[in-house]
């Protein structure tokens, strides 16, 4: 089989670009796991956005508090939030925490709990 | 009714022992005919807003336009995998009827898997994710749809996309009756290669319409998230395109046979993974299904797939030799093969992205990649494959170029190499001109000129059929497939063209503007002119009027009192011919001013351009030329040479 030598090297080759694209990867936490989280970078961090949602420049601008189980922090965001987004829901900010202790986000993800159904009746 | 759906699986796990190769095949259509009557219940159930159900309580309620309470049937989990099932037993049942000629035995065993598949689907209906469960009171009114979903792209999407994701199964069930009856010789490939085809027709048509309606609907400027629901309906797509590709390399040199299987096997095996992976909830995603028990069940039956799948094709490894004929790199086998690879290559990157925060979970803390890692990993990969798609349909078949090395014969270039010099040219071009503009991105200066270079492949193809015009009906006649390929990779062309543009040169802008005050971007300019508020059936909406041009753009907000006051973005876009003008509404200030997000997204419309391109070409292609395919083959590949 002569096609294995070019097999390998595109195997190779996609090997290496999915390690070198790997490294990319962002750790995803919840904010407690934030607190004891080392190393610097974008993070993802799941948690649920509490009653102080502030509003600034016609809803472009948003501070929050996230909180999970036992820990929370204030989340700083610029741009257009998703339809869902309200105090209560879990969302996923993407950014890096700031010397201030502020949670710079530059994507703020909602996790509907489903997109295709509402909540059961049987529940 | 979950006694009468016992009853279908009833008939199609019956039918699984059947021998007799008509009983089987009458009871699978038996089955599919039950299936279609249980979609008709369900449906009706919808129609006449049978609250009882609690899978009609919770998809649809009664403000619901009508339109959209009958697509509530593919809304939901339960609903969705009863339309799945439907899918099946319909195109099975064609895909049967129309291998009557394959042979006893085949037909016999495609019968068998695909009744195998249709089984499972019922299994799971009736125990676990029943669309018929009964409610033990009735509510006055069901929950209703998301609002999201409340669109006319809620029609057309989802069950294209889901018929796409089920017709897999066909071909993989032709595939493995096939290795099952021991005839892995090509009259499978020319059976499969339609329905392969029409998966991938009606897969390719469901991806671009989900892009189209996330960039028409979700407000976030794009169209492409690298979403896990989106990659496991790409990857299938991806192995059927390698298919697609290396079954010709079997139709017109016998050779590759057990990688053909492979692919048509790994492109089911992707569908069942994709599916057990996205609704069990073991990955996050903006489209996950409501968590329901199905996920162990899908694992299961992806098990049982993986080793199906494994000890068929060891078993009858041995007959699936190819030809033994020196391989020549440099040939359309070898184009063919080489692109074969990097489509699994990129099937790779993607389903490494999809299982990363799975696989990285287990091991520690969980890690997340964002859609740069798909473009760094992916975007390379997909480079040389439009290369591959310039030049390779130019290549030789075989030794037909005795190509090894020697481009140059007597001073001159060889035929296929002064065919390449066309695409090579204009890549040239448009790689300076691109320059000459100001263009500095890499990615940018490497896709756009291979893009040319694809569509100039095509265009030469096309011009060379001009000029023998006199051939003309004849030639399309008998080439048809050929010319709908080049068709298709014009499209494709096209659609790279526009992917590329409004990925690189995508503009936004948050503004804040008081009424009468203007802003620009990338050249456009808009003027505010102010917001009103209005009041519909089942929601308000908040909507800042926009000029621009001559026309008036209207971006909303709306908000349903009736849903917890969720709010939903309605974009406006204007589309101009080298760019979309995409508003997005964020708000309104208490000063009167209003609050945008504003996209210029240069080239979309050649994504939809592209892809219309795409799905005419393989149409024109291929509707209708069943015979005269399957005698090529035959006339071809008389029998399989043993090696």
């Amino acid at each position: 089989m002569k096609w294995v030598l070019p097999a390998l090297v595109v195997a190779g080759c996609v090997g290496y670009l999915i390690y070198a694209s790997g490294g990319s990867a962002e750790y995803y936490l919840t904010v407690t796991e934030l607190r004891s989280h080392t190393g610097g970078g974008y993070v993802r961090v799941a948690g649920v956005v509490q009653d102080d949602v502030l509003k600034s420049d016609g809803g472009l601008h948003v501070t929050f508090t996230e909180k999970d189980g036992t820990a929370s922090m204030p989340v700083e965001y610029s741009g257009t939030l998703p339809d869902i987004f309200k105090p209560g829901i879990t969302v996923v900010a993407e950014g890096k925490l700031g010397g201030d202790g502020v949670f710079h986000a530059r994507t703020i993800l909602a996790k509907c709990p489903s997109r295709f159904s509402t909540t059961p009746y049987t529940q | 009714m979950a006694g009468f759906s016992a009853v279908l699986s009833f008939w199609a796990g019956w039918q699984e022992n059947a021998v007799m190769v008509q009983v089987g095949r009458r009871a699978f259509f038996a089955a599919a005919v039950m299936i279609v009557l249980a979609g008709a219940v369900l449906e009706w159930a919808l129609l006449s807003h049978d609250f009882s159900l609690a899978y009609v309580a919770e998809h649809t309620d009664l403000a619901t336009p009508t339109a959209l309470v009958a697509a509530g049937f593919y809304g939901g989990q339960e609903g969705s995998l009863l339309y799945w099932a439907l899918v099946l037993g319909l195109l099975g049942s064609a895909s049967l009827v129309a291998s009557a000629n394959l042979g006893v035995r085949l037909a016999a065993y495609a019968a068998g898997v695909l009744a195998a598949i249709v089984s499972f689907f019922l299994i799971v209906l009736v125990l676990v994710a029943s669309p018929f469960d009964l409610l033990s009171v009735i509510p006055p009114d069901g929950l209703g749809l998301n609002p999201v979903l409340r669109d006319g792209g809620m029609l057309i999407h989802p069950p294209v996309v889901l018929a796409g994701f089920a017709s897999f199964a066909i071909p993989f069930s032709f595939a493995a009756a096939a290795l099952l009856a021991g005839r892995p010789d090509s009259a499978w490939i020319s059976h499969t290669r339609r329905f392969a085809l029409m998966a991938w027709s009606l897969q390719t048509t469901g991806l671009v319409l989900g892009m189209w309606w996330a960039y028409h609907v979700l407000g976030w400027g794009g169209y492409w998230g690298w979403d896990p629901v989106e990659n496991v309906a790409l990857m299938p797509w991806l192995a059927t395109t390698a298919y697609l590709h290396s079954s010709q390399v079997q139709e017109k040199r016998g050779r590759l046979r057990a990688w053909n299987f492979g692919l048509v096997i790994l492109a089911f095996l992707l569908v069942v993974f994709g599916t057990f992976i996205v609704r069990s909830g073991v990955v996050q995603s903006v489209h996950t299904f409501a968590i329901s028990a199905i996920g162990p069940w899908f694992l299961a039956f992806l098990f049982v797939c993986i080793v199906f799948s494994v000890v068929l094709l060891a078993t009858r490894a041995d007959q699936l030799g190819g030809r033994a004929e020196p391989t020549i790199l440099v040939s359309r086998e070898g184009a063919f093969a080489l692109q074969n690879l990097l489509l699994i290559g990129v099937v790779a990157v993607v389903i490494w992205g999809t299982v990363l925060p799975l696989v990285s979970g287990m091991v520690g803390q969980q890690r997340v990649v964002s859609a740069s890692y798909y473009e760094r990993a992916a975007g390379p990969l997909l480079v040389v494959i439009l290369a591959l798609m310039a030049a390779g349909p130019l290549l030789p078949w075989g030794r037909a170029g005795r190509a090894q090395g020697a481009i140059y014969q007597d001073g001159r270039l060889r035929p296929y190499a002064r065919a390449l010099v066309w695409p090579g040219a204009t890549a040239l071009v448009v790689l300076v001109a691109l320059a000459l503009a100001g263009v500095r991105s890499i990615p940018a200066l490497v896709a756009l000129p291979f893009a040319a270079a694809v569509a100039a492949t095509c265009i030469t193809q096309f011009a060379r059929l001009g000029r023998r015009w006199v051939l003309l009906p004849s030639m399309l006649r008998r080439r048809r497939r050929r010319y709908g390929a080049y068709l298709a990779h014009l499209g494709l062309a096209v659609l790279v063209t526009g992917i590329a543009a409004s990925h690189f040169w995508q503009q936004e802008k948050d503004v804040t503007l008081a009424p009468g005050q203007q802003v620009t971007v990338a050249g456009y300019t808009l003027t505010y002119l102010g917001a009103v508020e209005r009041q519909l059936a089942d929601h308000s909406e908040l909507v800042g009027a926009m000029r621009f041009g001559d026309v008036t753009l209207e971006p909303a907000r709306a908000t349903y009192a009736g849903l917890g006051g969720q709010s939903l973005t309605h974009v406006a876009i204007s589309t101009t011919p080298l760019a979309d003008v995409y508003v997005v509404m964020a708000g309104a200030n208490a000063d009167g001013s209003g609050s945008f997000r504003i996209f210029v997204n240069p080239l979309v419309t050649w994504i939809w351009a592209g892809a219309t391109i795409i799905i005419v070409g393989v149409v024109l292609g291929n509707v209708g030329e069943r015979s005269a395919a399957t005698e090529a083959v035959r006339r071809r590949i008389p029998a399989p040479v043993p090696s």
